[in-house]
């Protein structure tokens, strides 16, 4: 009995003296050890960003997709283990479709996020179930303006102005917190949150990346899509420029 | 007045079987009670190069009975590496129409094609399944102005001779063609539901399937 | 029995209950009693009905549409050199009664396909339901591919074959008309049975009568959309002089490689200036 839970870590039905679970807490390092995803809600919109390191050359460009349509208005980055990311994503298709039946009316962002940290907070409480290694970043256009949600595996659900996940979250973190994201469009955004991306690369390993990036918002007539591929290539490339020349220029003054 | 499942689509088929060749023909009007819904509509499955089936009756159930016949057909090619031959599938039909016996398909339908001595078969059918191979065959609005036309013209053996003679018909390919265009001119003067034009398909072990379209009255 | 001159059973009878019936165990003989035999068996009762009762004990089957209530009549499609034009008026009869007169019964699909209903207008809600759903799902697959109208008539099809195999009709008959880029335009239509077929024009109801006439002697899969639109005006017009369940209030719905075009409601000139029309009672000798 001794390591880390000291035998309180086998079981999501077991609580730890100080009152934790540490199962739960294990599966949200899934997410934090996962590729980094960053969503951000602007002006007129919201941009959710993945950056995905090269698994082997082999691979396809844009095969090994983590954003996915949940419908018109909504769309979701899955961090951490993309199986159980997808089954929050195929919950949220039927969530959404099912209330769309229903009400007659599109899904409204909390109401979706809340039913899906739900969701997730049920593979907590079982002994035969295990926890999802997965979270939703969510990305939205309703009637209330655009929305950035995080519903996380432990079950909590949090509307944000920018949040990041995964490795490297609180570099981003930290970047996006300087930035005027309120005051920004979608499409001058974009480049900002790649080079925030960018930035958090492991300097040491010469791994490529493919930056996959999605957004909605007036300008797309409310509706969640890919961010057009030139566009996004076009973005990749320029935020890439910025970042040499903001280094050199450093160095300069250095 | 009250609601009913079905309906009758119009139609007649004729299928012949010769030695080295089929001849399945199928009318192309499509109508409901005194109207024509559409004056082009084919009736005759081809299921693959040695099986045709035509069907008249309900045209629902026979959107659905092909639908069901080529997937099992496709199925059947997918495990034994080959085509579902007439026999096999004439078999099949009678099974699929007999397993809706309590709600069934209200088709008439024909199989026809060639079997392995690449003599003409032909199987005819009722509405839940009962079926028998003949020589030839016709089914749909126009049989009872047709059949006894075939029996009259085709010269065939009777199926009531014994010993029991091989019921395919004499007559050579083209004559047996010209007969079927000269049941479906006739059929189309009297049976209104037969008309606008017939689809006439010609199967050779030589040249395998190939079709016709002869235009019919359009009144 | 004409089925449009007939009220609903339950809006004819009214929701009246007999006091005579206390107990569900008569409801067996509820016809002796004269009492409808849908409704509760005492007034307020949250208790099962005498429904379930019957239905158990197998006095009575279960039933399902066996007519419409409020519908919508003729709808018209036809090809010409670039894509389709679909026409159809805006009214949903009650029985005889032009009850609405602003239903828009073409609906835009996606960007290659519309679709028209007549018949059961709460049934082509539930088709619009149905095939939105199916718009969303393709959205979400997020794949570059849309559905074409080949594919919108075929699933039509199989849902209006299938709820009759479960002998609820969805009480319709619905034209597919779109341009499919690789394939060109395309016009169907499918039945409440599930008999569909496809052709140059289509017309339902009484269009088949009135317009497809006119259709099989004009229309040209090369004619222009000029040509086209005066076609279709000039068959809405026979339909409106001679349906007496048709309104003068149409919508007309185009479909193009560039898109969908749904057109706003419009009128037809229509003259009425026959002589008869003049002094009808004239050859009506006491009539005022």
């Amino acid at each position: 009995m001794s390591g880390v839970g000291s035998g309180y870590d086998l079981s999501v039905t077991t609580f730890s003296p100080e009152g934790r679970v540490f199962q739960v807490e294990y599966a949200g390092k899934a997410t934090d050890n996962g590729v980094p995803c960053v969503g951000v809600c602007c002006k007129d919109g919201a941009i959710l960003a993945v950056e995905k390191p090269e698994e082997t050359k082999m691979m396809l460009p844009q095969s090994n997709r983590r954003i996915f349509t949940v419908s018109r208005h909504c769309g979701m980055a899955v961090p951490g283990k993309l199986p159980d990311g997808r089954q929050i994503v195929s919950r949220a298709h039927q969530e959404a479709e099912q209330y769309k039946r229903f009400y007659g009316e599109t899904i409204p962002t909390k109401v979706l996020c809340d039913r899906l940290a739900n969701f997730c907070h049920v593979f907590s409480l079982y002994w035969s179930l295990r926890p999802l290694g997965s979270a939703a970043l969510t990305a939205s256009f309703d009637d209330q303006g655009p929305h950035i949600y995080l519903s996380e595996t432990n079950g909590v659900s949090y509307r944000y102005y920018g949040i990041a996940v995964g490795k490297g979250r609180q570099g981003i973190k930290t970047e996006l917190e300087r930035l005027k994201l309120g005051e920004m469009t979608t499409r001058e955004a974009l480049k900002v949150v790649c080079k925030c991306l960018m930035r958090q690369r492991d300097e040491s390993s010469n791994k490529k990346y493919e930056i996959e990036l999605a957004w909605i918002s007036e300008e797309t007539g409310r509706e969640f899509q890919r961010v057009p591929e030139d566009l996004a290539k076009q973005t990749v490339e320029d935020a890439k420029k910025e970042i040499e020349q903001e280094d050199s220029d450093s160095d300069m003054e250095a | 007045m009250s609601w009913s499942p079905y309906d009758l689509n119009g139609g007649t088929c004729i299928a012949i079987g010769g030695e080295g060749y089929c001849i399945v023909a199928a009318s192309t009007r499509l109508s409901t009670g005194f109207s024509i819904l559409t004056a082009d509509k084919s009736m005759i499955l081809p299921v693959n190069s040695k099986c045709l089936i035509a069907s008249a009756g309900f045209d629902g159930d026979r959107s659905q009975l092909h639908k069901v016949l080529t997937f099992r057909s496709e199925n059947y090619e997918h495990f034994h590496k080959k085509p579902m031959s007439c026999p096999a599938m004439a078999q099949m039909l009678g099974n699929t129409l007999y397993y809706k016996r309590f709600f069934p398909y209200y088709t008439f339908n024909l199989c026809a094609g060639l079997d392995d001595q690449g003599l003409g078969c032909v199987y005819t059918y009722d509405a839940i399944g009962s079926h028998e191979r003949v020589g030839y065959s016709c089914q749909g609005s126009g049989k009872d102005l047709v059949q006894p036309v075939l029996d009259n013209q085709l010269k065939a053996p009777s199926i009531l001779e014994l010993p029991p003679k091989v019921a395919v018909t004499s007559l050579s390919k083209d004559e047996a063609i010209e007969t079927v265009k000269i049941a479906f001119s006739a059929a189309s003067e009297r049976d209104i539901y037969t008309g606008d034009a017939v689809e006439i398909f010609v199967m050779t072990p030589e040249h395998g399937v190939q079709k016709e379209i002869l235009p019919l009255r359009r009144d | 029995m004409i089925p449009h001159c007939q009220l609903p059973s339950h809006i004819a009878t009214g929701p009246h209950v007999s006091p005579f019936v206390s107990s569900p165990s008569h409801a067996g003989r509820a016809e002796d009693l004269h009492v409808p035999s849908s409704g509760s068996s005492a007034p307020f009762s949250v208790a099962p009905s005498a429904d379930h009762a019957e239905a158990s004990a197998g006095a009575e089957p279960r039933k399902h549409t066996t007519y419409p209530y409020v519908t919508g009549n003729s709808v018209l499609a036809i090809k010409y050199k670039d894509g389709v034009l679909m026409a159809a008026d805006m009214l949903g009869a009650y029985g005889s009664t032009k009850r609405y007169k602003s239903v828009q019964r073409i609906l835009r699909v996606n960007d290659t396909t519309i679709v028209g209903a007549s018949g059961e207008i709460s049934d082509f809600q539930y088709i619009s339901n149905l095939l939105d759903e199916l718009m969303t799902q393709d959205f979400c697959y997020d794949d570059g591919c849309t559905m074409t109208p080949k594919e919108v008539h075929a699933y039509l099809c199989r849902v209006m074959y299938n709820r009759r195999n479960k002998m609820d009709p969805l009480w319709n008959s619905l034209v597919v008309a779109g341009v499919d880029k690789t394939s060109g335009s395309f016009v169907g239509s499918v039945g409440m049975l599930g008999t569909s077929y496809t052709d140059s024009h289509v017309a339902t109801s009484f269009g088949n009568h009135l317009s497809r006439p006119l259709f099989r002697e004009f229309q040209r899969d090369d004619m222009s959309l000029e040509e086209a639109v005066s076609l279709m005006q000039e068959a809405l017009r026979v339909l409106f002089y001679r349906d007496k369940t048709s309104i003068n209030k149409y919508v007309l719905a185009k479909v193009e490689s560039s898109g969908v075009a749904i057109s706003k409601p419009f009128a037809l000139d229509t003259k009425w200036d026959l002589k008869a029309f003049v002094n009808p009672s004239k050859h009506a000798v006491g009539s005022w």
